[in-house]
């Protein structure tokens, strides 16, 4: 079989956009989901680690070493095919990255929440507010606008991995790319591939983008930014 | 025959080894400026950091209005809703605007709804000349404005005694002014104040009474014009003319 046009390759990612876009669509539901998950774990981990004492404190700090220290990989594979916690790929994906990210997030927000000066905290337990209270109304407020930088920088790095799941069979962008290219063309790999990456970038660049937004309107007025 | 608003009665405290306050005993009664003086390190603000159970005493006691508030049953966030607190840096909260920095303890201690708070939040920036600054945020004030908020703080919450730990002495010295006229407006008007403070103008002409602390034990206590005239400890006059040297030329 004769190689056919260079035009014919992109003819090619052109017609099969449709399922590249479900797949885009896919790493996105992943990438928000994982978030979430790691938002909801990884907040009160790094609020623990902060407050906390005794054995739950060294509980989540033992969780979070663990998790940072072992490649997103091999919990993907783990979580899959050796204890299979769920049959669906995308469950276990999200359970995966998500717990990666909180391993994350929490050290996010424990630098966020140790960077609120003392004095506020006491400023606030002097007018008589309890602990709890104290920390919720003047502490978090502060932290949650210094943790939108690494937010954001946890947001992309967790987008660009969702990729891993390819491992596991799920239909998000790459095992879309992957299975254009082995099913169909084999010569259009650099088109399909470089059309991936484009996805990719635009959607790093405009969830930064948003993320600038974000910054910008929860800053504080003649104060540092968020 | 009325308690005394305050009395620190025999109190002790240590850090490790270090005693910081070694049996302080005082009085103040209802309207009293009573004005700590005393080398850095002599125990001060752990003093005044004590009365509101910032920190905790080792032994003694503490009254306010006549109820012991150093027992192990007293809730702190009752004692501290009846005891303000102003500070060297101010502590303001810094995502609030000072009105919200008044209004947070009202909302959330006193349990006041958003319209009332706001209304009492303004009585209390007036109070101390900023009510035009009520939308601004710490990081837009000047440090003489950032301590009257600090005091309109404090205010707000109606106690029966308001804690000053040196409040002037983080400010540049043209802004001590304005923060040394709002505390004298205060203590004339009847407010309670246990002040730690070397702003001398202010305690010759506001204070009741100066207590001179020294290593953790109270070497005097007396009127200003006796305590600044005719000190009867060495280590007083010793200390005053330390400051009158510090101070010249401000
Ligand atoms: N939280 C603390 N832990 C250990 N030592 C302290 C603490 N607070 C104060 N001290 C010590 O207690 C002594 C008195 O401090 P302080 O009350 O701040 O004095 P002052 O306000 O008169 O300068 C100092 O030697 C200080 O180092
Ligand atoms: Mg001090």
């Amino acid at each position: 079989m004769p190689p056919l046009p260079l035009q014919s390759d992109w003819a090619f990612v052109v017609e099969n956009l449709d399922l590249l876009i479900a797949g885009t669509g896919v790493t996105v539901a992943l990438t928000v989901a994982s978030i979430l998950l790691g938002f909801l774990l990884g907040f009160p981990a790094g609020a623990i680690e902060v407050y906390g004492r005794g054995p739950l404190k060294r509980a989540v700090e033992t969780a979070g070493v663990v998790l940072r220290g072992t490649p997103l990989l091999v919990i993907i594979i783990l979580l899959f095919f050796g204890l299979s916690v769920s049959s669906s790929a995308f469950v276990t994906a999200t359970i995966a990255l998500g717990l990666r990210s909180a391993a994350y997030q929490s050290q996010i927000f424990r630098g966020a929440l140790q960077s609120v000066d003392e004095g506020q905290l006491e400023a606030a337990r002097a007018v008589g507010m309890g602990r709890f209270q104290a920390i919720r109304s003047v502490v978090v407020p502060q932290a949650l606008r210094r943790s939108v930088p690494g937010f954001q920088n946890e947001f992309t790095i967790v987008l660009k991995d969702t990729s891993i799941a390819i491992v596991i069979g799920l239909g998000e962008l790459l095992t879309v790319g992957q299975n254009l290219y082995q099913g169909g063309q084999s010569t259009a790999a650099l088109e399909i591939f470089l059309t991936v990456s484009l996805i990719y970038f635009v959607l790093t660049f405009v969830t930064n983008r948003s993320l600038d937004r974000l910054d910008d309107r929860f800053s504080i007025p003649g104060g540092e930014r968020a | 025959m009325s308690d005394p608003l305050l009395a620190l009665d025999d109190v002790y405290k240590s850090y490790g080894e270090e005693q910081v306050l070694s049996g302080v005993s005082f009085e103040m009664d209802a309207g009293d400026v009573d004005v700590v003086i005393g080398p850095s390190g002599s125990g001060k603000s752990t003093m005044l950091r004590c009365v509101n159970r910032l920190t905790e005493i080792d032994s003694g006691d503490i009254y306010l209005d006549g109820d012991c508030v150093t027992d192990a049953d007293t809730d702190v966030n009752e004692l501290r809703k009846q005891v303000g607190m102003v500070f060297q840096d101010f502590n303001l909260f810094a995502h609030l605007t000072a009105l919200g920095n008044v209004t947070l303890g009202l909302r959330k201690v006193r349990g006041m709804d958003k319209a009332t708070a706001r209304e009492r939040g303004y009585e209390h920036l007036e109070q101390v000349g900023l009510s035009d600054q009520a939308d601004s945020y710490p990081a837009e004030l000047s440090g003489g404005q950032k301590q009257r908020v600090g005091i309109a703080r404090a205010l707000a919450m109606d106690p029966k005694l308001l804690l000053f730990d040196e409040p002037t002495s983080a400010l540049d010295p043209e802004l001590v002014g304005e923060v040394v006229e709002v505390m004298r407006d205060l203590a004339a008007e009847g407010i309670t104040m246990l002040v730690v403070s070397h702003e001398m103008g202010f305690a010759r002409s506001a204070a009741s009474d100066i207590i001179f602390l020294d290593e953790g034990r109270i070497v005097e206590h007396g009127p200003p014009e006796q305590l600044f005239e005719n000190p009867q400890a060495a280590r007083t006059g010793e200390f005053l003319s330390r400051l009158e040297t510090t101070h010249e030329g401000e």
